[in-house]
């Protein structure tokens, strides 16, 4: 058995394995097929409660994979967000020196949840820029009408 | 305005819904690639990803295969048993922690999610000049898997 306390490198090398027998494209497929397979829970959330619905799915895994964050629901601005202050997954993988880990390996969270949250009606934005210290930030909010 | 704040301290690391993940990650293999997709894939993260063990075994030999195994069912609460009969390790496992999460919360998984453990294993086993196999029932969430010192 791989551990669950073991999958993060486990996945990182299964991102590197389909780079290597398709190019990035081959990556993507999988996120894409992922995010519309796997997360319906998260999907079942947000198009139930909205912005509530995301803070609940957050709130229990966040917890589970014993992160350092700050997760604010601002209903009355419609806006939740998630500033990772260590990302478990990614704190990992820099942690691990024998591991190279996927160089693009954050990018999967943003098109993960964006691609379930968008055709929700939630606009979606990762701010992936200090990933390389494991940190990063989400912002969704309710799309406002044109 | 709803807050929640956490540290790493506050909770345990362990996300089983990772074990769905894996499973959804080895069924998609098998469509795109076949049962040789997967092992190729297996064995480049045991490789890569237990460097650490490997270098253990070849140290320490079954005693570091026993504790690998006593660690992570003990964490991820497993039914299992070690037996270490000096030359020859089992680990009996009556119910896998990762196929009871799979079956609990509906998720999907064929019986080739079992050759993670196989792949890994024997990858494992074959840089560290250990030999081993593995009878396994996905369905039944429970193998055997034996480990002795290669001649």
């Amino acid at each position: 058995m791989i551990s669950c306390t073991e999958f993060i490198p486990a996945y990182s090398e299964l991102f590197k394995f389909l780079e290597s027998k398709g190019g990035k494209q081959a990556v993507v497929d999988f996120w894409e097929n992922l995010s519309d397979t796997f997360l319906g829970n998260l999907r079942e959330l947000a198009a139930e409660k909205g912005l509530a619905g995301c803070f609940e799915y957050w709130s229990r895994t966040l917890s589970e994979e014993a992160a350092d964050f700050k997760m604010t629901l601002d209903e009355e601005n419609e806006i939740f967000t998630i500033d990772m202050k260590h990302c478990p997954s990614k704190g990992r993988l820099l942690e691990y020196t024998y591991l190279k880990p996927y160089p693009n390996y954050c990018e999967h969270c943003d098109l993960l949840y964006r691609r379930v949250l968008e055709p929700l009606g939630f606009e979606c934005d990762v701010d992936l820029s200090n990933c390389d210290k494991a940190a990063c930030k989400l912002t969704v909010k309710r799309k406002k009408p044109n | 305005m709803k807050v929640m704040e956490r540290s790493a301290s506050d909770n345990q690391y362990l996300h089983k819904d990772f074990h769905g993940a894996l499973a959804y990650a080895i069924c998609y293999l098998d469509r795109r690639y076949g049962e040789q997709g997967i092992r190729e894939y297996l064995e480049q993260t045991a490789i890569n990803a237990y460097k650490p063990l490997i270098e253990a075994v070849r140290k320490d030999g079954l005693a570091a295969i026993e504790s690998h195994f006593k660690k992570i069912f003990e964490i991820e609460g497993g039914k299992f048993k070690l037996t270490n009969e000096g030359d020859y390790l089992t680990l009996t496992v009556s119910e896998c922690p990762a196929v009871c999460h799979l079956k609990k919360t509906n998720q999907l998984y064929s019986d080739k999610f079992c050759l993670t453990t196989v792949v890994v294993n024997e990858t494992v086993c074959r840089l560290a000049g250990i030999e081993t196999d593995c009878q396994y029932n996905t369905e039944k969430g429970c193998c055997e898997q034996r480990f002795w010192r290669a001649i």
